[in-house]
């Protein structure tokens, strides 16, 4: 009896030895520089893509350029949101 | 000499014409390269897989890590409701990682510095992962777009950005892998032609240049299909599991 709960202490230190060595390893490897190159087009795209939407609506509606410009600061507002988003995303994760 | 930086991205016909209807469906180089791509991976786990070691030979060595690199990054990110979807994100990964380190070989052609080829492959993610989407949550997918605890007032806006950031998921995604591919081969195909315009005495430091550049084009290689696959698990996780 007393051996099993010998084992199982040390499976669960072993365990957290891991788990400490991931958190560790999260900071700094690839995923980081992949969520920077997402982030950083993301922003881009959205403004193009918000853009892109206003310019379609436009001349469907016949109101050029009033839903251009509208569309395009909406764009611009969802890649900076985006970009909070993933930040927040991030924090959440190095906290807890 | 002068070489055209942009030369080394032409598509052309090799061998014969064939035309069905309007569409041009002739053999090019950029289909042979997506080809060789292909069966590069076949052959790599095929002969990976053929003879079961408990010590791994190198092929196995490096088809077994693939594997447990592709289910590691689903079940981080997607979970484990993604397993499913495990072919599908590895036939990607594999994909995109196989036509990018192909194209680094001289002589050869990258496929995914081609815009169409890119987007086609996040159409199907987009489309796929939409589709998915729907078939697992009915209409409740729609809730996609309405994030929680938002005032009432702003809701029609935060709406439209929601909708504006869902489309612009496949042309990011596109965009991306196109840009960084072209941009490198085109900066290494400048830098090799200020070697030759340089001569002897000054081509030494373009030729260094162009040498880290070939390294870093590696990393981007292998960069890009990772960052690829792995917000392909991303958009498949917010389809499986709404909210989270």
């Amino acid at each position: 009896m007393k051996n099993l709960k010998e084992i199982s202490t040390r499976l669960e230190i072993a365990k957290k030895k891991i788990k400490d060595r991931h958190v560790e390893n999260d900071g700094s490897n690839v995923s980081s520089l992949g969520v920077g190159l997402k982030i950083s087009t993301e922003l881009v795209v959205s403004v193009v893509v918000g853009a892109t939407i206003g310019f379609i609506l436009d001349s469907w509606f016949d109101t050029k350029p009033v839903l251009i410009i509208c569309f395009f600061v909406i764009g611009a507002i969802a890649g900076i949101w985006n970009v909070i988003k993933v930040a927040k995303k991030m924090q959440n994760k190095i906290k807890g | 000499m002068t070489t055209n930086p942009m030369h080394q991205f032409e598509v052309y016909r090799i061998g014969p014409e064939i035309i069905l209807g309007s569409l041009n469906l002739s053999f090019t180089n950029a289909s042979l390269f997506m080809v060789i791509s292909a069966t590069l991976i076949l052959i790599l786990l095929f002969i990976g897989t053929k003879k079961n070691l408990l010590v791994p030979s190198k092929m196995q060595l490096i088809s077994e890590m693939s594997y447990t690199f592709v289910a590691k990054m689903i079940n981080d990110t997607a979970g484990s409701n993604a397993k499913p979807f495990f072919p599908f994100i590895f036939t990607i990964f594999m994909f995109v990682l196989f036509c990018n380190m192909v194209g680094m070989l001289p002589y050869s052609f990258t496929v995914t510095s081609h815009i169409i080829v890119t987007f086609v492959l996040a159409g199907i993610v987009f489309v796929g992962v939409t589709v998915i989407g729907f078939i697992k949550h009915g209409i409740k997918y729609l809730n996609l777009f309405v994030p929680k605890g938002v005032p009432v007032v702003l809701l029609p806006l935060i709406v439209i950005i929601e909708i504006i950031s869902y489309l612009s998921r496949p042309i990011s995604l596109s965009v991306r892998l196109f840009a960084n591919m072209m941009a490198g081969h085109t900066m290494l195909k400048v830098f090799g032609g200020f070697v030759i315009s340089l001569g002897i005495l000054g081509g030494w430091l373009p030729l260094s240049f162009s040498i880290a550049l070939t390294g870093l084009e590696v990393l981007v290689a292998f960069l890009q299909a990772y960052v690829f696959a792995i917000l392909t698990c991303i958009y498949l996780n917010d389809a499986l599991n709404l909210h989270h």
